[in-house]
C-alpha cells in the first residue's frame, strides 16, 4: 500500500475510534435536563411514549471499555493500522507456510517409510492405501469413478480388473500417472463400410464372442493393417497402449455397433499428466493404491 | 447537548439515513477505496495474457451461464485449499477478467486451476451430461452449447471494447479472430476457456513472498 493510502487508512481509523471513544467518555458525564416527572421531556406518539433518564449500567460500561482495549491491542499486534505490519508480523502467507510445514513434518515419518518399498509392496501398506484412496477420489475418480471401474462412455479404463493398456507393474502405473497417456486409434472408414463390418466380426471372433463366421473370415486378411499396433495375434502392445483384443475387456464397449464405431471412426483417449499437480511421493502413493485394487491377494499376505 | 438536537435525527428518517450512511461508509472508505484504486494499477505478471478469441468467447459463455454461482475461481491461502487446488490465487492473475470470477460460493469445486486436470473429451461429456462422468454430480447439463456456433463479429466487438478498457489487443489480434473461431461452437469455446484456467497463469514462486502453498 502506498504511503498516501496508508495515511488515509490511519486517518479513518483514528477518526472512527476517536469519535466512538469520545462518545464513550462523554456519554456518562453528559448533563441531560430532567423534568420533574423524571423524564427528559423527549416524547413520541403524542406523549404516549416518554424517554426516561437512567445512568448507563455498569456491565455495559465495562463491556464497552473492554471492546476498546481489544481493538487497540488488535491494531498493535496485527496488520490493520495503515501499512503498519503489527508487532506479531502475522501474514496469511506466513500462516499458510507454517501450516504446510507442520503438516509436512507430521507426514515426514510416513513418507520416509513409503520410500523404503517399491510400489508393489507399498500397495499392501494400509496407511498408503488410505492416503492413496483420498488422492484417488480427489484426482482420478472424475474419469475412473470412485470404484475405479472406469467409464466406457469416456474410454477411461477399469483399474480394478488386472488388465492394463500400458503395463501393470508399479513403475508402469507410476509413469502413467506422472506423465499421462495419450492413446490414438486412427479411423479406418477409408477401408469401406463392408470391410469395417467384416473386421468388427473378426475382432469379435478373437475373444471368442458370438460373431458371423463368414464375415469374420472375410475380415481376417484386413487385420494385417491392425496388426501393426495390436499384434498379428491381436494381443495388443503395452508400449503403444494398443489393447489386447483377445480378452473380454472392452475399453469403448463390446457391442457390434461400438466395435464398428471404434474401427470406422477411431478412438482417442487422453489421460492428463499429474506431475504438475501431485508430488512424486503422492504419485507413488496413488500408484500403490491403484496397484492394490487389482491385487487384493497381496493384502492377505501381510 | 440537549435532547432537541437528537430529536431532529430521531424524527426525520432521511436525516437518520444520511447519518448512518456516513458512519457505515467509514469502513468502506478504509477497506474498499484504497484496494479499488490499487487494483487498477496492477500489471499482468509474465505468463498472463489477454484471452485469445476462442477463450474470450468461452469466458463470456461461462459468465452468461452463471457458472460463477456454483464455482469460485479463488484458491484461498489455506492449506486444505492449496493441497487440493494448487497455489493460492493472486490478484494479478485476474487482470484480464472482466468481471473477475473469484466468487465466494462453492457448490462445485474451485476452478481457478482446473485447466489440464481433465481431458477435452471429459469436459465436453461433463457439460453435455455431468452424470455421465460423475454419477453423484448435481450440476445441470448444458447441451445447447454444442449446437450454437460462435459469431466472429460479436467477438471482435468484444475485443475492441476490451481494448478501449486497456487490454493490449493488437489490430492483428482482432483481425485474426474470425479465423480462430471459424466453425467453433460455444461448447468448444467454454472447453478452451476451462482448459486454459490456471496452468499458464501460475504465479512465479519467486514473486510471491513467503509462498509455500504446496505443489502448484
Amino acid at each position: 500500500m502506498s504511503t498516501g493510502w496508508s495515511l488515509w487508512v490511519m486517518f479513518l481509523v483514528v477518526l472512527n475510534m476517536g469519535i466512538t471513544f469520545f462518545l464513550y467518555l462523554w456519554g456518562p458525564r453528559a448533563k441531560i435536563p430532567t423534568l420533574p416527572d423524571g423524564t427528559s421531556g423527549h416524547v413520541w406518539a403524542h406523549g404516549v411514549l416518554r424517554e426516561g433518564v437512567r445512568k448507563l449500567p455498569l456491565w455495559w460500561v465495562l463491556f464497552s471499555g473492554a471492546m476498546f482495549v481489544i481493538g487497540f491491542v488488535y491494531l498493535a499486534l496485527f496488520p490493520g493500522f495503515g501499512s503498519f505490519k503489527g508487532l506479531l508480523g502475522w501474514t496469511s502467507h506466513g500462516e499458510l507456510a507454517h501450516n504446510v510445514a507442520v503438516n509436512e513434518a507430521t507426514l515426514a515419518p510416513l513418507m520416509e517409510r513409503f520410500k523404503l518399498y517399491p510400489v508393489e509392496q507399498l500397495a499392501s501398506d494400509p496407511a498408503a492405501q488410505q492416503m492413496g484412496k483420498v488422492l484417488f477420489e480427489d484426482n482420478c475418480a472424475a474419469c475412473h469413478q470412485r470404484s475405479a471401474k472406469g467409464n466406457v462412455a469416456l474410454g477411461a479404463p477399469d483399474l480394478s480388473d488386472g488388465d492394463w493398456l500400458y503395463g501393470g507393474s508399479g513403475s508402469d502405473i507410476t509413469t502413467s500417472i506422472h506423465d499421462g497417456r495419450s492413446g490414438v486409434m486412427p479411423p479406418w472408414a477409408s477401408l469401406g463400410a463392408d470391410n469395417v463390418k467384416n473386421l468388427a466380426q473378426y475382432v469379435l471372433s478373437l475373444s471368442g464372442a458370438p460373431h458371423d463366421a463368414a464375415k469374420a473370415a472375410a475380415g481376417q486378411p484386413l487385420f494385417a493393417t491392425c496388426a501393426a499396433c495390436h499384434g498379428a495375434d491381436g494381443k495388443g502392445n503395452p508400449a503403444l497402449g494398443a489393447p489386447n483384443l483377445t480378452d473380454k475387456v472392452w475399453l469403448h464397449g463390446s457391442s457390434v455397433a461400438d466395435i464398428e464405431k471404434s474401427i470406422g471412426e477411431g478412438r482417442q483417449g487422453h489421460m492428463p499428466a499429474w506431475s504438475p499437480r501431485l508430488s512424486d511421493e503422492q504419485i507413488r502413493v496413488v500408484a500403490a493404491y491403484v496397484y492394490h485394487l487389482s491385487h487384493p491377494a497381496d493384502e492377505s499376505r501381510q | 447537548m440537549a435532547y432537541k438536537h437528537f430529536e431532529a435525527i430521531e424524527k426525520h428518517a432521511g436525516l437518520l439515513a444520511i447519518g448512518i450512511a456516513i458512519m457505515v461508509s467509514l469502513g468502506g472508505l478504509a477497506e474498499i477505496t484504497p484496494l479499488f484504486v490499487e487494483a487498477h494499477k496492477l500489471e499482468a505478471p509474465p505468463g498472463v495474457h489477454p484471452y485469445d478469441p476462442l477463450r474470450l468467447a468461452g469466458k463470456d459463455v461461462y459468465v452468461r451461464e452463471g457458472c460463477y454461482l456454483c464455482h469460485s475461481q479463488m484458491i484461498r491461502a489455506l492449506r486444505f485449499e492449496t493441497e487440493r487446488y494448487g497455489h493460492f490465487s493472486t490478484a494479478a492473475e485476474s487482470v484480464y477478467d472482466r468481471p473477475f470470477q473469484w466468487g465466494s460460493k462453492r457448490t462445485g469445486p474451485d476452478l481457478a486451476r482446473v485447466g489440464g486436470k481433465y481431458s477435452d473429451d471429459w469436459q465436453r461429456m461433463h457439460l453435455l451430461d455431468p452424470r455421465q462422468v460423475v454419477p453423484e454430480s448435481n450440476m445441470p447439463a448444458y447441451p445447447w452449447l454444442a449446437g450454437k456456433k460462435l459469431d466472429a463479429a460479436d467477438i471482435q466487438a468484444r475485443m475492441r471494447t476490451l481494448r478501449k478498457l486497456g487490454d493490449p489487443y493488437s489490430d492483428a489480434d482482432i483481425a485474426g479472430a474470425p479465423a480462430a473461431v471459424e466453425g467453433k461452437t460455444e461448447m468448444d469455446a467454454l472447453v478452451a476457456y476451462l482448459q486454459g484456467l490456471g496452468i499458464k497463469n501460475e504465479p512465479d514462486a519467486t514473486s510471491v513472498p513467503a509462498s509455500t502453498g504446496g505443489a502448484p
